[in-house]
């Protein structure tokens, strides 16, 4: 301070006008320019309303109608049926409970195996590449590359690889006497690790972008003042690279597990409507009962159900990315 | 910084919550509106006014160049039959395309004049009201009912006065076969029975590399052509004739698919491997010259086994009636070789120009239209004229599936048709990959996996 006087004490939730601005009058919030935010944010509230929250409105509102084939044609009129897809699916001996409790589990262990496998890689790839090595540059446009192929090119090169008898998979596995030509990859228990390594390939280019980004805000004087106390490697990761970048990777992996969880089109490519019972997630079994078999208020009952599983994670977004502030 | 002017979550839900009403209700009120549109004229020649149609139909990945001379060809004599008028057309490449494209349309009121659909869907867009009913006068005006080949008829709409689709090309099921691995095995003819089915199957399977036949549980179709053979041979039904009751779970839905999937497990005269094949694969099976028999199979094989090993080599034939383990057809079953397939021309119900949609069904339905639909794309024509005009469209090897056309019967009318499909399907499908993993199967795990399908497929109805 060029006066020499220290600033007044501010109440904390309170905010200095800037100089040149006119004081907000108290309760004269309407002629405020601090309105401007809502105007500013209109457009995009707009969209988001109807892209987001009218189908939701929409699917909601479904999930208790009758709404198939036979009232497709005029699906405001579609009967009323209340509650009976939400027993069908969630009670006990409901006709579509089993089915909904495979999904839910296929898409947790999907999801969560994905994401705790790409973690290591991403991290481990954005460490390599955020010290000076040489090509950096070309490295890091490689690193992109599975993650810019589009998803049904990358299912339809997995399924490739992974065709029983003929695929590269079992070629290898077979050469290497690791395992036998004839193994099945698309279809029982190992169609799950299919999926989840045909993911891997994939998404793991993410958690290295988010990580990369992270890495390069540290400043480098944490470094230092860690090797001049003597810390080296695993010790500088654990103590001073982790722990300042820990938020961002926190809401890279919960991104990723939500990403995972609601991938419909690697599974779809991969295995088609009717998948092994270890890969017919969510989204899959949603799709087929929506727009196979046309019992849409089914289907939207089970995308309710799917948007209360996500809740979970999406709370733990919210909380990691501090959207917006508290009350 | 007071609390009114703060950008609160709480003040932000609100805010969005007020923009979402106010963008979506008007979105609501405007989607329920369906615009009315003309209907067809009645009666007589009715004089179509000149436009632009569109057609949606299914796309021929095996013969996509001949297609689009195909369409080219009608065109012109489209054109030349109504001056002024044209149309374009679109196509879709699977079942879902075609399922997504009536929903589509259906809920919004808005899509092409024409859909072409195959016989299963055909009672689903019946059921969604959003296809014109052909009159008589419209079948007079395409030549009559009488015109057509009878059993495709029997899919068109559910009862003779209810009929909304008109024939366009036939998909006859029949038994085809390997004649070298037949003469190699010492086998004389093909199997009547079911016995005899498996019988050659064993002659013909060498334990390597050669197998009996071939089988596509991974389809999404073949598992209920499969089972609805069996069981309408046994006498039996997969649904009642109300189209109120499934009965996937009946003892003999079990037997037919307990004997389908021993194909794999306990006859062993098909691979193991065949627990992920497709239709593609089974056929790719079998115009390589490794598999003797293929069972329910259609004109559609024809130009992978004329560009495969077995060119030449194959023959269609009536397939076996005879259920497994008896000797002559039960009371009530039923000498089926297939259900009645092809495709429907349909015309929305939103057309803006119905009349002119059905003079392009007329032209496409012409007998010399369905002689080049035959010529150029291995279908089976469905106009009786084409017959007697071009008596080539019935020679060998499509005698015997006009044949056996004349043996396959309809399944249900119901629009939860395709629900059922689905449903036994992946029953099916999940006991061949057990399967095809641990080489075998419980009749019991089978009975559960159908009494949950039938399960699923009651709540659907």
């Amino acid at each position: 301070m060029l006066t020499g006087e220290r600033p007044a004490a501010v109440e904390p939730g309170t905010r200095q006008p800037l100089p040149g601005l006119p004081v907000a009058a108290p309760g004269g919030a309407g002629r405020s320019p601090l309105r401007a935010p809502y105007w500013l944010m209109a457009p995009s509230v707009a969209l988001l309303a109807v892209v987001v929250f009218l189908p939701m409105a929409v699917a909601f509102l479904i999930s208790f109608s009758g709404l198939n084939q036979n009232t497709i044609g005029d699906w405001t009129r579609a009967p009323w049926v209340g509650l009976k897809h939400y027993v069908d699916t969630l009670s006990p001996g409901g006709a579509f409970s089993s089915s909904l409790v495979e999904s839910v589990r296929a898409s947790l262990a999907f999801s969560l195996l994905t994401t705790i496998a790409i973690t290591p890689i991403g991290v481990g790839a954005a460490l390599l590449l955020n010290g000076p090595i040489r090509g950096r540059a070309i490295f890091r446009g490689l690193m992109l590359l599975p993650y810019v192929i589009p998803t049904f090119v990358n299912a339809v090169l997995w399924r490739l690889i992974f065709m029983n008898g003929t695929g590269v998979a079992d070629q290898l596995l077979a050469a290497l006497h690791l395992g036998s030509r004839d193994t099945f990859w698309l279809i029982g228990p190992r169609a799950l690790w299919a999926l989840v390594i045909a993911d891997v390939w994939a998404a793991w280019p993410f958690i290295y972008l988010m990580t990369l980004a992270a890495l390069q805000t540290i400043p480098a004087e944490l470094y230092d003042a860690a090797a001049i106390d003597g810390a080296r490697g695993l010790r500088v990761f654990w103590h001073v690279t982790l722990p300042l970048i820990r938020g961002t990777l926190g809401l890279a992996l919960v991104l990723s597990t939500i990403n995972h969880f609601n991938n419909f089109t690697l599974p779809f490519v991969m295995f088609g409507s009717t998948p092994p019972e270890q890969v017919d997630v969510l989204p899959l079994n949603i799709y087929v009962n929506s727009f196979i078999t046309f019992n849409f208020g089914l289907g939207a009952a089970m995308s309710v159900v799917a948007l209360f599983i996500m809740l979970t994670p999406a709370v733990l977004y919210l909380r990691a990315a501090r959207v917006g502030e508290s009350d | 910084m007071s609390a009114n002017v703060r950008l609160t979550r709480r003040r932000f839900l609100e805010v969005a919550g007020a923009g979402t009403l106010a963008a979506g209700f008007p979105a609501i009120l405007t989607a329920c509106g369906n615009s009315s549109s003309p209907q067809p004229s009645s009666g007589g020649q009715a004089k179509a006014q000149p436009g632009t149609l569109s057609i949606f139909i299914s796309k021929d990945t095996a013969h996509p160049q001949q297609q689009q001379q195909l369409m080219d060809l009608i065109k012109q004599r489209f054109e030349q039959a109504n001056p002024g008028s044209t149309f374009t057309w679109d196509t879709y490449a699977s079942a879902a395309e075609e399922q997504t494209k009536l929903e589509t349309s259906a809920a919004a009121g808005e899509g092409p004049d024409i859909f072409e659909f195959g016989s299963t869907v055909v009672p689903t867009a019946y059921a969604s009201g959003s296809f014109e009913r052909i009159t008589d006068s419209m079948w007079s005006q395409l030549g009559g009912k009488s015109a057509f080949f009878q059993p495709q008829l029997t899919m068109s709409g559910p009862s003779p006065d209810k009929l909304i689709g008109v024939p366009w090309s036939g998909n006859p099921f029949a038994f085809v076969y390997n004649k070298e691995l037949f003469a190699a095995a010492g086998i004389k003819e093909p199997p009547k029975t079911w016995d005899d089915f498996i019988a050659a199957g064993r002659e013909i399977t060498n334990g390597r590399d050669v197998w009996g036949t071939a089988m596509a549980p991974a389809d999404g179709f073949d598992p209920w052509h499969k089972i609805w053979l069996f069981v309408t041979q046994m006498g039996g039904k997969l649904m009642d004739d109300s189209g109120k009751k499934g009965l996937l779970d009946s003892d003999m839905s079990v037997e037919a698919s307990a004997f389908w999937l021993d194909w794999m497990a306990k006859y062993k005269i098909a691979s193991t491997q065949n627990a992920t094949f497709t239709g593609a694969n089974e056929q790719k099976a079998m115009a390589g010259g490794k598999v003797g028999m293929q069972v329910m199979t259609g004109p559609g094989g024809i130009p992978t086994y004329d560009q495969g090993a077995i060119a030449g080599k194959y023959a269609f034939a009536i397939g076996p009636t005879v259920p497994p383990g008896m000797k002559a057809i039960p009371k009530g079953g039923k000498a089926a070789q297939g259900f009645v397939s092809g495709q429907y021309l349909t015309i929305f119900k939103y057309s803006k120009n119905p009349d002119l949609a059905l003079q392009l069904i007329k032209v496409m339905t012409s007998p010399d239209i369905q002689f080049q639909l035959f010529k150029l794309r291995a279908q089976q024509p469905v106009v009786l004229e084409t017959f007697t005009k071009y008596p080539e469209a019935k020679a060998a090897p499509w005698d015997a599936l006009y044949d056996a056309e004349l043996k396959s019967y309809p399944t249900p009318f119901f629009g939860s048709w395709l629900q059922l499909e689905v449903v036994l399907g992946k029953a099916i499908n999940k006991m061949a990959q057990q399967i095809g993993v641990t080489g075998s199967y419980s009749k019991d795990e089978l009975k559960a996996a159908l009494t949950q399908a039938n399960q699923q497929l009651q709540a659907s109805i």
